[in-house]
């Protein structure tokens, strides 16, 4: 099996850097950090994945069983960090991701030498004395949008994005990214974020742990960050003067800021 | 495919039914249903008349048994008629002449 | 002419043209932002509502005033479509400036949903700094219930299909353990090997026409005493679960009776009494053949006495190669009249001859399409002659 190929794994950036994992979340692919990726070339050696089912990778490798669970998109993560051959890697996780960056961190400790959760909630469902924001028929809808969306996008999407004029190259990508996201996948997918719960996990994680949150964020909002940055114990919480799920994209030069000054703490400044 | 077909005529001397066709496993059974649906008076005969017999195998000689019985219950008599050479030998060889009177075919 | 077709016949270069289309143009672009027959909104990078039309706010039932300023555009949206927004829509509008076409739920003030299709562009300004998102929105009411009968009808037919293909599997499963059953009930009724008689050989084929129907043969083959064994074949009426059971009585009925009787015709008397007892006054007459013989081998060759109750005649076939039917006439059907008659046979079989016993499934069966070409007792005994004598193992037999 070709790890590297089935996960679309991209290396770039400085081939001689310490090594960070930029790990993509529920809805898009590794496209995410593109506008974050310059600002950590310099120094850092970046590896870029798509989850299987998402994005670029080989989707016939992909099966409900395995990614019903956050625990089977943790597999891809050690997968690729042991193809790789990656020890104390950085882990950059967005949103679901930095709960499979969790999941990975303890089955494989030895890959993994430091967190960084952008956006991340442990449980997005309410529960008795925490509150995630979301209830389990938010979820359905969401599942509904999902599928109705796949239904009017080949005829709706695909021109308008092929079409682009500014950037087709871009265009290509993106349509290729949305349509590979079979309708059945992406409902896997939902389910197993905005149904996990990983709570009683954080307090296992023992390595320095950066938080990113955002002013403004549906689907992690504060709240969230605050619990998540009291139960790791080694924590740092940083709010960026953002809007929206995707500061990567909203705000990516004080994205990459907050970043890389958790990579110079770390003592990894290539 | 093998089919069995069952008539009915009414004579003054009783019923005849006439057979047609395989008195096997899979249509013996329409047989002895066109039987049980006679009413027979004491005195009366039914005519089995066999001219148009195809095959007949122990299912079908079962029917022709049960025939038989139905008759007797209602004081009746039966007669297997026109019967085909190959089903009188089968018959004679089982002891049968000696329960039916039995008529072989024309020929 | 009424007045409403003037622009029309205008649409040439009359002199009132200008004058018409300017009266319909008057105020035009901001009557039209309001009251298109579409939503519009603009908003800030951050999604905060700064400008949205009359139509949208109507369809929302929301007043312009609680709107602008105070809530973003993924507060008009239900929760699921929030999320939506944010995982899907907000992070490929950033990517790539524009999206079209995307099919969202907004959550007007009453609670009632309001599907649409959301399209959006960002506006940049001069320096390509992105300042604002420019938001039309269509109500899809009717395109989503075309849609979700669309996906109802998809959802159907797979499900259809599924059961289809579960129940299908079902009566396979069902039909095979029906199979193992019956197969398990075939084999009670009949021996599991034959006995060892001394200086001689025996073989047994036992096939149905289709493992769901139960065949109405039986046979056996026992010791008597130190001296001499017996053997009896036989052929209920009728296949299926009651000729089984009738199989299995006439089976034990006739071994128990062979015990006690030097005679081979006393077994076939008891089993036709057993049989009209329980069988005769029912409407559902029961009859079997069957032959009865015993053995008794002793200078050199093997006597065989043979009773015959309605069943097809044996074959011998001599070592030197003939072939003769061993047969009686008068062997009545087992299980018709009380006062069944049943016709002894005898003859001894010297070293190399073979007894063969069948069925009247073997000469009744159909070798080809139609009744005319059944096997018959003529070509059995052809047959049988043309491969006389063969070793017990290869021939059908008993």
């Amino acid at each position: 099996m070709d790890v590297l190929r089935r996960n679309n794994v991209t290396v770039t950036g400085n081939a001689d850097g310490p090594a960070v994992v930029l790990a993509h979340g529920f809805g898009c692919d590794q496209n995410m950090w593109r506008l974050v990726v310059p600002a950590l070339a310099d120094r850092y050696r970046v590896v870029l994945f798509d989850y299987v089912g998402s994005g670029g990778s080989d989707a016939s490798a992909w099966s409900e069983e395995r990614y019903s669970s956050l625990d089977g998109y943790a597999q891809d993560v050690m997968e690729v960090c042991r193809e790789l051959d990656l020890e104390e890697a950085v882990f950059v996780g967005h949103s679901v991701s930095a709960m499979v960056g969790v999941l990975a961190l303890r089955a494989a400790p030895e890959r993994i030498g430091a967190l960084a959760m952008v956006t991340p909630s442990p449980c997005y469902i309410d529960d008795e004395g925490y509150r995630g924001g979301f209830t389990p028929g938010d979820i359905d809808e969401l599942l509904a949008s999902l599928e109705s969306n796949y239904l009017g996008w080949s005829a709706t999407m695909a021109p308008v994005i092929m079409g682009n004029p500014e950037r087709p190259e871009l265009g290509q990508e993106l349509t290729n990214s949305f349509c590979a996201t079979d309708p059945d996948i992406a409902r896997v997918f939902a389910r197993a974020t905005f149904l996990s719960d990983n709570r009683a996990d954080l307090r296992d994680v023992r390595v320095p742990t950066l938080i990113l949150e955002c002013e403004q964020d549906v689907i992690a909002p504060r709240e969230v960050g605050a619990f998540v940055h009291a139960a790791v114990p080694s924590s740092r919480l940083v709010t960026l003067e953002a809007t929206g799920h995707c500061p990567q994209l909203s705000a990516p030069q004080a994205t990459a800021a907050a970043l890389l000054d958790f990579l110079e703490t770390l003592g990894r400044d290539g | 495919m093998n089919t069995l077909n069952v008539t009915c005529r009414d004579t003054t001397a009783g019923p005849v039914l006439d057979v047609t066709g395989s008195l096997d496993y899979n249509h013996s059974a329409s047989l002895r249903q066109e039987v049980r649906l006679l009413s027979l008076d004491p005195g009366q005969c039914l005519v089995i008349d066999l001219a148009g017999l195809d095959f007949c195998d122990s299912s079908g000689i079962s029917a022709l048994l049960a025939a038989r019985q139905h008759v007797l219950a209602a004081g009746a008599d039966i007669v297997l008629d026109s019967v085909p050479a190959n089903t009188m030998r089968i018959m004679t060889m089982v002891g049968l002449h000696k329960v039916f009177t039995l008529r072989p075919a024309a020929s | 002419m009424s007045g409403e077709s003037e622009p029309f016949r205008a649409a040439g270069n009359g002199p009132d043209t200008k004058a018409t289309f300017t009266a319909l143009l008057e105020n035009s672009a901001e009557e039209l932002y309001e009251s298109a027959p579409c939503g519009y909104l603009s908003t800030l990078m951050d999604g905060t509502i700064a400008k949205v039309n009359a139509t949208l706010l109507s369809w929302l039932g929301l007043e312009r005033d609680d709107v602008v300023g105070r809530m973003r555009f993924s507060d008009l949206l239900t929760m699921g479509g929030r999320i939506y927004h944010e995982t899907h829509f907000a992070p490929l509008l950033r990517m790539q400036g524009e999206l079209r076409g995307i099919a969202l739920e907004m959550r007007a003030f009453d609670g009632n949903r309001l599907p649409v299709l959301v399209s959006s562009v960002i506006k940049h300004g001069d320096g390509g700094e992105p300042l604002l998102i420019r938001t039309t929105v269509f109500d899809a009411t009717d395109r989503r219930s075309y849609e979700e009968e669309l996906l109802r009808r998809r959802r159907e037919a797979e499900r259809a299909r599924t059961e289809a293909e579960q129940a299908r599997q079902q009566a396979e499963a069902e039909r095979a353990r029906l199979r193992e059953v019956l197969t398990t009930l075939q084999r009670a009724l009949l021996p599991d090997t034959l006995p060892e008689v001394p200086g001689m050989e025996a073989a047994a084929y036992y096939h149905t026409a289709s493992p769901f129907r139960l065949g109405g043969d039986f046979y056996d083959l026992f010791s008597l005493d130190d001296t001499r064994w017996a053997f009896f074949l036989g052929d209920v009426s009728g296949k299926g679960p009651e000729a089984a059971t009738l199989t299995s009585q006439a089976r034990y009925a006739l071994r128990a009776a062979g015990l006690h009787s030097p005679d081979p015709a006393t077994p076939l008397a008891t089993l036709n009494t057993v049989l009209l007892e329980r069988y005769a006054d029912n409407g559902d007459p029961r009859y079997c053949t069957a032959l009865f013989g015993i053995l008794e081998p002793g200078g050199g060759g093997v006597r065989v006495r043979l009773a015959f109750g309605g069943h097809p005649p044996a074959l011998v076939l001599r070592a030197d190669g003939t072939c003769e039917q061993l047969f009686t006439p008068g062997g009545m059907l087992v299980g018709v009249l009380p006062s069944a008659h049943f016709a002894t046979v005898e003859t001894t079989l010297a070293p190399g001859d073979t007894l063969l016993l069948y069925t009247d499934g073997l000469t009744e069966a159909r070798t080809g399409s139609g009744a005319e070409t059944m096997y018959g007792e003529e070509g059995l005994l052809s047959f049988a002659s043309e491969h006389a004598p063969p070793p017990p193992t290869a021939s059908s037999a008993p």
